[in-house]
């Protein structure tokens, strides 16, 4: 089954590294992506925030983010929490 | 006919004694044999001379050597023991091995080594220290030390570790004299002089020291802070005043003995004391059981295992702390020090003192109906100490962050700001006892037992706190692959980080298992609470008990509704007993004391009765509860455990055991085999069946007839079993 989510967007929020109980290091932050785009043939403005993280080596070189840091990312999307509805983006892949 | 076999009891799983021949030994009763057993040679103890024996002469094998130089085990010993046995069904020879120290069970000559005191000879005196060549250093060393004072062994060894040698030359020149003292006997310069006691502790002191010789039983019933231990001082004073007198003192734990030790060399120095528990090394522990068996030493103290030291003298059984469940031996024969006590007591005629702050329902029922003597302190010792005011913090209405409400951090606040300590108490050591994965609520469970892990967060670990099961912590949930794992709940560790982040000055330090498990950790702690070094203390229930901390006023609870609502019979009235002693804790001196209990049910009238530090009106409502549902002490239980890797196998045993419960005993009531509440431990499955009878001689009369049975049965060959008589929790 696919699942993969390619978007850019301006980091608006960032929370402090952590660590997972196995010493995994965790980043996590809210990426505000704003752009124009294509919908049954009619041009529209599109307007989100959405909550990522990143995990390991990914996070270990995160230092230069910081709020207002552009980024291109693509990951997969998963609840929160098995009893959340809410989604979480979680990053593989990112440029700056 | 001469007496020349030899009935000797052996530390094997069969309840009868051993015929041997004695092989033209003179064999004492009560002395220790090697023997012949199978293929190995094993230590016995003679219990019985006789001419005859059931076996035929020529089958018997003889002993191979006697230790003839020892003192024999007394006669009233092996009756207790023979009495223990028979009531908790256990093997005698068993039960009578396992009560001796190590070295007695082994097949060496257990030799103590003599200590010394050395001094010097009037030669000694007259020689001049220029005679020691220049070169002798730690000869001339200790020569002068001998100058100024007599020594030691343990002040020589000071003076330099081959002190040996240099006595030993000083020997040959008849300069030095050596003199066996008894070691273990610290004796103290000059007595403490007792401080005054209040109304009620004579009354007490007065009561016990009338009952002399008599057996009698008396609960001292002290609030926390009301000088017990002054009066346990005061009447070994008088009880073991101009006679040779031995007295047994019982305390719960390990870390309490030193201190209790001290005090009472402090008082009575004249007494020689001697304590016994396991954390001694063998020799020293083989030395003490020797010298109260010889009645060298006056006054006993030791945990459980103490209760079986031969005693010749015995003129007063003390338990300390007596609703102490440690009192509990949990594995092979499991008696209750406390109630053994009781039966010595009433064996050599003489009083024995229960005290507690909160007496056990069993020893509190007794006392109501009067068949103990109840002895009361209601007020505290150091008349300006009050006792400290208790409040609960509603849960469900203070928002909490981390565990800690604001009410709480707020108090704390203000003692760091006034140089007082605090003590935050919380019953689970490790960071959280629970690590879970928030993407599919997996929790990391014991493969061994029907447990969880617990997070140990600094060391990387998960540990079972049941059978000792360690390993690293997942990288990921090993059943959905999330990494991104929660610790949930809180343990000593989590706190600690908690305080240290919200109070970055402060001077924290955590008090559980893991982290006092040096072996002069603890105490080390101790003195750094008392020199005024910490601030916070974190700490379970090791530090609830017998702690005197004068600049301790703040005392914070954490978590213990899981207690409230157990399905143990016991629970209420343990989780009252640990909450009244921990606020015993705050304010012991001059300061008034507060204690803060964090709690979802503040009015739960456990708590109503703690507020008012009313202990008999809340044992009359558990005492009802009991009557009720006719737990103890208004019946009497005994449990047939049985556990296998297989629960097929205990389920058919239990089922055996079931029906011949059942057949033959309709006084006692026999529930059906059921699982025990933690089904699963180290890799074994566990059930139990539980019998209950109204009278104590119905319950035992069916279990002597059926032990035996249980015993010979093949089924009971396949698991492992045991029978729980007046078991502490099922």
């Amino acid at each position: 089954m696919t699942n993969q989510l390619v978007i850019s967007g301006e980091v608006v929020q960032i929370e402090t590294l952590r660590y997972t109980p196995a010493g995994i290091p965790l980043l996590s932050f809210v990426l505000r992506h704003l752009s124009e785009q294509v919908e049954a043939g009619m041009q529209r403005r599109v307007e989100c925030e959405i909550n990522a993280m990143l995990m390991g080596e990914l996070a270990e070189k995160s230092q230069l983010i910081k709020v207002g840091t552009h980024l291109n990312v693509t990951g997969f999307i998963a609840k929160r929490s098995l009893k959340s509805a809410q989604l979480v983006l979680h990053i593989n892949t990112l440029n700056y | 006919m001469p007496k020349n076999i030899l009935k000797v009891a052996l530390d094997v799983p069969l309840d009868r004694l051993f015929d041997y021949l004695d092989g033209g030994f003179s064999v004492q009763v009560g002395q220790r044999v090697v023997v012949p057993f199978g293929r190995r040679n094993v230590v016995g103890v003679v219990i019985e001379k006789s001419d005859s024996s059931e076996f035929a002469l020529e089958k018997l094998k003889t002993i191979i050597q006697v230790f003839d130089d020892e003192l024999p085990i007394d006669p009233s010993t092996f009756s207790l023991l023979k009495f223990c046995a028979d009531y908790y069904q256990y093997p005698f020879g068993q039960a009578l091995l396992a009560s001796l120290p190590k070295r007695l069970r082994q097949t060496e000559p257990a030799v103590s080594r003599k200590q010394y005191l050395y001094s010097l000879t009037p030669e000694g005196m007259g020689a001049d220290i220029d005679l020691i060549p220049a070169r002798q250093s730690v000869q001339r060393k200790v020569f002068a030390a001998l100058q100024q004072s007599t020594l030691s062994e343990s002040a020589l060894k000071e003076i330099s570790a081959s002190w040996r040698q240099a006595i030993e030359a000083f020997r040959m020149q008849g300069w030095v004299h050596a003199e066996q003292v008894l070691a273990g006997f610290k004796s103290a310069m000059e007595a403490a002089p007792p401080p005054p006691l209040n109304d009620e502790q004579q009354v007490a002191v007065n009561a016990v020291t009338e009952a002399a010789n008599t057996f009698k039983p008396f609960l001292l019933h002290g609030i926390t802070g009301s000088g017990k231990t002054e009066v346990y001082m005061q009447i070994l004073q008088q009880a073991l005043a101009d006679n040779d007198g031995q007295a047994l003192v019982l305390v719960p734990e390990i870390n309490l003995t030193p201190q209790l030790e001290a005090r009472f060399r402090n008082r009575l120095p004249h007494l020689p004391l001697v304590s016994l528990h396991s954390n001694l090394g063998e020799s020293e522990r083989l030395k003490n059981w020797r010298l109260a068996q010889s009645g060298q030493a006056r006054i006993i103290i030791g945990t459980r295992l103490a209760v079986f030291t031969p005693i010749p003298n015995l003129k007063i059984v003390m338990v300390d702390e007596e609703h102490d469940g440690s009192y509990k031996q949990q594995d092979s024969m499991r008696y209750h020090a406390r109630d053994v006590a009781m039966v010595r007591a009433q064996r050599s005629k003489v009083p024995i003192v229960m005290g507690s702050a909160t007496p056990a329902l069993e020893a509190w029922h007794n006392a109501q109906s009067g068949k103990y003597t109840l002895l009361s302190l209601h007020s505290r010792a150091v008349a300006q100490s009050a006792l400290p005011n208790i409040r609960c913090i509603d849960t469900t209405k203070q928002e909490s962050t981390n565990g800690l409400t604001q009410v709480l951090v707020h108090a704390m606040r203000e003692r760091l700001a006034k140089g007082e300590q605090s003590l935050l108490f919380i019953n689970r050591r490790g960071y959280s006892p629970v690590l879970l994965c928030s993407a599919c609520h997996w929790i990391a469970p014991c493969m061994r037992c029907s447990s969880r892990l617990v997070v140990h967060l600094k060391q990387g670990r998960l540990r079972c706190h049941h059978c000792g099961h360690e390993q690293k912590i997942v990288r990921q949930c090993p059943s959905c692959g999330n990494a991104d794992l929660h610790p949930t709940g809180h343990g000593t560790q989590r706190l600690e980080e908690t305080l240290k982040a919200l109070f970055p000055t402060a001077r924290i330090q955590r008090v559980d298992r893991d982290s006092t498990s040096r072996k002069e950790a603890l105490n080390d702690i101790l003195t750094a609470v008392h020199d005024n070094e910490i601030d916070i203390l974190i700490g379970t229930q090791m530090l609830a008990k017998g702690h005197d901390f004068p600049n301790l006023t703040l005392v914070g609870v954490i978590d213990t509704d899981s207690a409230l609502f157990s399905p143990d019979f016991r629970a209420a009235e343990r989780l009252f007993a640990q909450l009244m002693q921990v606020s015993g804790r705050a304010g012991r001196a001059e300061k008034p004391g507060e204690v803060l209990i964090q709690t979802a049910f503040p009015s739960h009238h456990l708590f109503n009765a703690l507020r008012t530090q009313d202990y008999p009106a809340y044992a009359q409502t558990l005492l009802q509860e009991r009557e009720m549902a006719q737990f103890p002490p208004y019946c009497y239980l005994a449990l047939i455990k049985a556990e296998s890797t297989q629960y097929r196998e205990v389920e058919q045993f239990l089922n055996f055991a079931f029906e011949l419960a059942r057949q033959r005993s309709d006084q006692v009531l026999t529930y059906d085999p059921m699982r025990a509440q933690m089904e699963k431990l180290k890799g074994m499955e566990r059930g139990h069946i539980l019998m209950q009878a109204t009278q104590r001689g119905a319950l035992q009369k069916l279990l002597a007839a059926l032990t035996p049975q249980l015993r010979a049965s093949k089924l009971a060959a396949k698991l492992r079993w045991n029978i729980d008589v007046d078991p502490m929790e099922f």
